[in-house]
C-alpha cells in the first residue's frame, strides 16, 4: 500500500509513523473465500500464525521492491521498508516480535522501564554486552541511547515525528540537538528521562521506534554536522546483521546504491545471547525497481526471494488463485478515509458531512482497492489491535444511522442534507468543491467514485489527480490550500497505542499551520480537543483503551471524515521461503525471522 | 518516401486527354483533384473510417441510446469480481466495463470527441496561424523572416512532453496565470498549436520564397496590388493544396500527441473519456482487463491509421509527380 505508507511520510511533521497493529486475524479461519472483518481465508499466512522458531540456518535470500528506500538512518526513517532494514541491523530500547502489535519487548534496554515521579521520570537500563559494528566495535551505553534520542532534534537530521511523542521531555522543545536536560546516562547502563508533563505512557510506547537505537556520538558526530546528517550513509548496526561497509564504515555506494539495490550482510559483532531475534540468514540481497507485474511473477515461479513492497493487483491474484501458501495477508495496517474540510467550506456543517458519510458506499470502494481479501470496511477510527478498538465499536462500528449501511443509503443522506438546511434533499449552495485524490490506481478510481457521491448529493466539483506525494505535501497537507475533499488519504500508527492513531490525524491542536499538516481535514472541535488531551495522560493499556474509544466514538458522532477501509496488506513469497511477516510493520517481511526452506 | 514542398505544388488546372483519346477536356483542378482521389480505394476507404468517426463524435449520445449501452459517466460498482478487477465483454458490456463499472464501449465512443477535437482543432488552429506567419516570412523576407525564423527555433527547443507534464504539476488545482492555464483539452490543444505552427510556418515560407519569385506575382504587383493582397488573395491560393495534405498528416500526430499526455496525465480530467486516459488505466490491470486496453488501443490504432493513409491519398491526388 504505497499510498498510506507514504501517507507517513508526508505527514511526518505533525507526528507519528509507521504501522503496528495486532492480531485479529486467524489461521483457523476458514472461509472459502476472501473472508472480511480481519480474517484471513484459509491456506493463506498471517503473521500470527508463522513460526517464529525453527528456520533453517543460512542461505541468500533476494528481496525485490519496486520501490527504494527513503531514509536509512534510524533518526530519520518512517517508511515501512526502512523501518524492516532498521529492525534487522538497528535495535531500539524496544522492539516488537513480528507476531504482535501490542506487546513491545525489551530489546536494547534490559527490561520494562521504570516509570515514576507522577508519571514524568523514566528510567531505563541498557542491556550490558551488545557492541556496534565496525569500525566502532566498543559496547553500547546508555550515553549512545541518550544522544541517539538527543539527535532527533538536530535539524540535520530532521526526524519529522518526534515532537508528537517526545516533546513532553524537559528541553525537548527548544532543542536543537546539542545535550537535552530531560535526556541522561547516569551511568554506563542506566538511562534517564525528565518529562515537563505526565506522558510518560506514551514517551516510553514511543521507544519502540528505530530513534531509539544507540548511536555512539563520538563517531557520529561529524557526521550529525553536516546537512543534512551523513550518518546513515556511514551508519553502525546494533542487529544481526548490518548494510556493507568499507573498512571506514562507509556504506553508501557499498551496501546501499539509491534507487538500485541494497546488501545486508551478518555483523560480526553481534552476538546471539544479546538478542532475541534468531537472524537464520546469511545475507540479503536487495534489489530495487523494476515492473510490480514482473517482479511479482518472478518471486512467485522463483527461488529464494520476497517481495517487501505491495504485489500489484493482478499477481495478488495470482498468488490467490494459484499460489495461496505463498501469500501471506497482514491485518490491521492502518486506515483510509475521505477527509472532508471541517473548518472552512459547505462541509463546517456536520450534517452535510453525516449525508456524505451516509451517500458513500464503503463497500464499492473497499472492492476497488481490491475487496475482502485485503481490506475490511471501516466504520470508525480505531483499528484492530489497537487498544480501545472493541470499547469503540468492533468491526461492526457505532450504531448511528449513517453508519449502517456500508453500501450507502441515499434516504439517510437525504434526511441529513434536509436538516442541513436544503429541503430538496440536494446541495444547492453555488460553490465549487476541491477535490484532490491521488493518480495512481486503485486510489484514482476511489476519488472518482467519491468525486460521483458528492455529485449525486448535487455539490459541484472540480476533481484533480496528482501524484500521491504532490497530493499530500502540496494540497491535502497544506492548510492554506483549503482543499474541500481528499478522499485518499490515509494513516498508520507508529505503534500499538490509540494515541498513535487518533491524535495527530483529528486533533485541532496539531495542525500544522506551517509546513506539512497531517490532520487533513482541519479537524478542529474544542471537545474533541479537550478529551484527546485528557486521554492522552490516561496510563495503562486498558484505560488508555476507553479513554480512546471515547474519543473515537466522538469522533464518529462529528462524522470528521468518512472511514471506508481498514487495511489487509499482502506480501507474496517464493515457495521455498519461510518467510515470517511484521504484524507491526504492514506485514513486511522480518529479514531476521525468515528463513529459506 | 518523404515530399518536398515544392513537389506538392500543383498549378493552377489541367487538360486531359479523354480515354479513346479522341476529346480533350478541360477540367477544374478540384475535379482533377477528385478524379484522381477516388482511384485510390486506400484513401477513399479512409476518407469513409474519417467521415464515420466524426459522425460517431457528433452523434455519440444518440449512438449510445440506440445500443442500449450505460452512458460512458454512469458508474456501477458492481461490475467486478471479489478482487475489484472489472468484468470482461458481455451482451449488455460488448467492450466490457473499467474498474468504475463504466461502459469502455461508451467511452471509446465519446473518447472520438476528444481526440477529433483535439486533433482537428489544434491543426487548424496551428496552421492558421503558421500559413499567416510563414506567407509574412517568404513574402517580406528580410528583418522579419529573421526574426520570425528564429521565433520558430526557440519553440522547436522547447520539449513538448516535458513542457506538458511541467503544466500538469505547476498547475494541476489551482490553475496557473490565474487558473487560466490548467491541465485539460485547452492545454493540449495549446501545446499542440505551439509546436505545430512551426511545421507549417517553415513548409509555407519556402514556398512563399518561390512564389514571390513568379511572374504573376510581378503582374499583380504592376497592377498596383497591396501587399495584402498578394499575399492572401494571389499566394495563399497557390499554397492551399500542400497546405492541406500537411494538415491531414499532423491530425494523427496530433491525436497522439494527447494520447501520450492524456496518458502521462495532463490530458483531459477524469471523468472525461479520453483513448489515452483510458490506456493509461488500463496499463495496471491488462494481465486481468485485457479488454480495457485493447477497445481504446485498437481505435486509436485505427483513427490514426485512417488519416496518414488519408493524407498519403491527398498527397498523391493533389500532386500526380508523387508515387507510392
Amino acid at each position: 500500500m504505497r499510498s498510506l505508507r507514504t501517507m507517513v511520510a508526508a505527514g511526518a511533521a505533525g507526528a507519528l509513523m509507521l504501522a503496528l497493529t495486532a492480531c485479529g486475524s486467524s489461521s483457523s479461519s476458514s472461509s472459502s473465500s476472501a473472508s472480511s472483518n480481519g480474517l484471513v481465508p484459509a491456506g493463506v499466512q498471517t503473521p500470527t500464525s508463522e513460526s517464529l522458531t525453527g528456520g533453517k540456518k543460512g542461505g541468500t535470500l533476494n528481496v525485490q521492491q519496486t520501490e527504494d528506500y527513503e531514509h536509512l538512518d534510524p533518526g530519520q526513517s518512517y517508511f515501512a521498508l526502512d523501518y524492516d532494514v532498521m529492525d534487522a541491523s538497528q535495535r531500539s530500547l524496544y522492539s516488537y516480535k513480528p507476531n504482535t502489535f501490542s506487546l513491545a519487548t525489551p530489546d536494547m534496554a534490559e527490561g520494562p522501564a521504570e516509570i515514576g515521579d507522577a508519571n514524568k521520570l523514566i528510567t531505563i537500563k541498557v542491556r550490558k554486552g551488545v557492541h556496534f559494528s565496525p569500525p566502532v566495535n566498543r559496547e553500547v551505553t546508555a550515553a549512545d541511547a541518550a544522544y541517539a534520542l538527543q539527535r532527533v532534534a538536530n535539524p540535520n537530521v530532521a526526524n519529522p515525528y518526534y515532537p508528537g511523542y517526545l516533546n513532553a521531555i524537559e528541553g525537548m522543545k527548544t532543542s536543537k540537538g546539542g545535550p537535552i536536560p530531560g535526556i541522561k546516562a547516569l551511568d554506563k547502563y542506566t538511562l534517564q528521562i525528565k518529562l515537563t508533563e505526565p506522558q510518560a505512557a506514551i514517551v516510553v510506547a514511543s521507544l519502540v521506534l528505530p530513534y531509539s537505537a544507540p548511536v555512539p556520538e563520538d563517531y557520529a558526530k561529524k557526521f550529525d554536522a553536516m546537512k543534512p546528517s551523513e550518518y546513515g550513509n556511514h551508519q553502525v548496526a546494533t542487529g544481526p546483521y548490518m548494510l556493507k561497509a568499507n573498512a571506514e564504515g562507509k556504506v553508501l555506494g557499498i551496501g546501499y546504491q539509491p534507487g538500485k539495490s541494497a546488501t545486508l550482510v551478518r555483523n560480526p559483532n553481534w552476538s546471539a545471547s544479546t538478542d532475541f531475534r534468531p537472524a537464520y540468514l546469511d545475507q540479503i540481497n536487495v534489489s530495487i525497481g523494476g515492473d510490480p507485474n514482473v517482479i511479482g511473477r518472478q518471486v512467485l515461479e522463483g527461488s529464494h526471494m520476497v517481495q517487501t513492497d505491495t504485489p500489484a493487483s493482478p499477481v495478488l491474484k495470482l498468488a490467490y488463485q494459484q499460489h495461496k501458501s505463498q501469500l501471506q495477508i497482514s491485518p490491521g495496517a492502518g486506515s483510509r478515509y475521505i477527509t472532508v474540510n471541517n473548518s472552512t467550506g459547505p462541509f463546517t456543517n456536520v450534517n452535510l458531512r453525516k449525508a456524505f458519510w451516509a451517500a458513500t458506499n464503503r463497500e464499492a470502494l473497499d472492492k476497488l482497492r481490491g475487496g475482502k481479501l485485503v481490506t475490511d470496511i471501516q466504520t470508525h477510527y480505531l483499528w484492530t489491535g489497537i487498544p480501545g478498538f472493541e470499547e469503540a465499536g468492533g468491526y461492526p462500528g457505532p450504531k448511528v444511522d449513517y453508519n449502517e449501511n456500508l453500501q450507502g443509503d441515499m434516504k439517510v443522506a437525504e434526511k441529513y442534507m434536509k436538516l442541513a438546511g436544503y429541503s430538496s434533499g440536494k446541495y444547492t449552495g453555488s460553490e465549487t468543491l476541491q477535490v484532490v485524490g491521488d493518480s495512481s490506481a486503485p486510489a484514482n478510481n476511489v476519488a472518482e467514485a467519491t468525486n460521483q457521491t458528492l455529485k449525486t448529493l448535487g455539490f459541484k466539483t472540480k476533481l484533480n489527480l496528482v501524484e500521491h506525494t504532490v497530493m499530500y505535501s502540496k494540497y491535502c497537507g497544506v492548510v492554506s490550500e483549503k482543499i474541500d475533499v481528499c478522499p485518499n488519504v490515509g494513516w498508520v500508527a507508529d505503534f500499538g497505542d490509540p494515541q498513535a492513531v487518533l491524535d495527530v490525524p483529528f486533533n485541532g491542536e496539531l495542525i500544522a499551520k506551517n509546513g506539512t499538516n497531517s490532520n487533513y481535514g482541519l479537524v478542529n472541535h474544542p471537545k474533541i480537543n479537550k478529551a484527546m488531551d485528557e486521554a492522552a495522560k490516561v496510563v495503562g493499556e486498558k484505560a488508555r483503551g476507553e479513554a480512546w474509544a471515547k474519543v473515537d466514538r466522538e469522533l464518529v458522532e462529528e462524522a470528521v471524515a468518512v472511514p471506508y477501509e481498514w487495511g489487509k496488506q499482502p506480501s507474496i513469497e517464493s515457495k521455498d521461503v519461510s518467510g515470517v511477516g511484521q504484524l507491526w510493520n504492514t506485514g513486511i517481511w522480518d529479514l531476521s525471522y525468515t528463513s529459506l526452506k | 518516401m518523404g515530399v518536398g514542398a515544392a513537389e506538392l505544388y500543383t498549378g493552377v488546372g489541367g487538360l486531359e486527354l479523354g480515354d479513346g483519346g479522341e476529346e480533350i477536356a478541360a477540367r477544374s483542378p478540384l475535379a482533377l483533384f477528385w478524379r484522381r482521389f477516388r482511384k485510390d480505394r486506400v484513401a477513399m476507404v479512409s476518407l469513409g473510417f474519417v467521415v464515420f468517426l466524426v459522425i460517431v463524435a457528433f452523434a455519440a449520445p444518440l449512438i449510445v441510446k440506440i445500443l442500449g449501452l450505460s452512458g460512458p459517466y454512469v458508474q456501477n460498482l458492481n461490475l467486478s469480481d471479489e478482487f475489484g478487477s472489472p468484468l470482461g465483454p458481455s451482451g449488455a458490456h460488448p467492450f466490457g466495463v473499467d474498474q468504475l463499472g463504466h461502459d469502455v464501449m461508451s467511452r471509446v465512443i465519446y473518447g472520438t470527441r476528444v481526440s477529433l477535437e483535439v486533433g482537428i482543432l489544434g491543426t487548424a488552429i496551428a496552421t492558421i496561424i503558421g500559413v499567416t506567419l510563414g506567407t509574412i516570412a517568404g513574402y517580406y523576407r528580410g528583418w522579419v523572416d529573421t526574426l520570425l525564423a528564429r521565433a520558430v527555433d526557440v519553440v522547436l527547443s522547447i520539449p513538448i512532453l516535458l513542457l506538458g507534464l511541467g503544466i500538469g504539476a505547476a498547475c494541476a488545482v489551482r490553475g496557473c496565470l490565474g487558473g487560466a492555464v490548467s491541465p485539460g483539452t485547452s492545454v493540449i490543444i495549446f501545446l499542440i498549436m505551439l509546436v505545430n505552427w512551426t511545421i507549417v510556418f517553415r513548409i509555407v515560407r519556402g514556398l512563399v520564397l518561390s512564389l514571390r519569385e513568379r511572374e504573376f506575382v510581378d503582374a499583380t504587383r504592376a497592377l498596383g496590388a497591396s501587399d495584402a493582397r498578394i499575399m492572401f488573395r494571389e499566394l495563399l491560393p497557390n499554397l492551399i493544396a500542400p497546405v492541406i495534405v500537411y494538415a491531414t498528416l499532423l491530425i494523427p500526430l496530433n491525436i497522439l500527441l494527447e494520447a501520450s499526455l492524456s496518458f502521462l496525465g495532463v490530458g483531459v480530467r477524469p471523468p472525461t473519456a479520453s483513448w489515452g486516459q483510458m490506456i493509461a488505466a488500463a496499463t495496471p490491470i491488462f494481465n486481468t482487463a485485457w479488454w480495457y486496453m485493447t477497445f481504446p488501443g485498437i481505435a486509436l490504432l485505427l483513427t490514426v491509421l485512417a488519416f496518414n493513409l488519408l493524407g498519403d491519398g491527398l498527397r498523391d491526388a493533389l500532386n500526380p509527380r508523387t508515387a507510392r
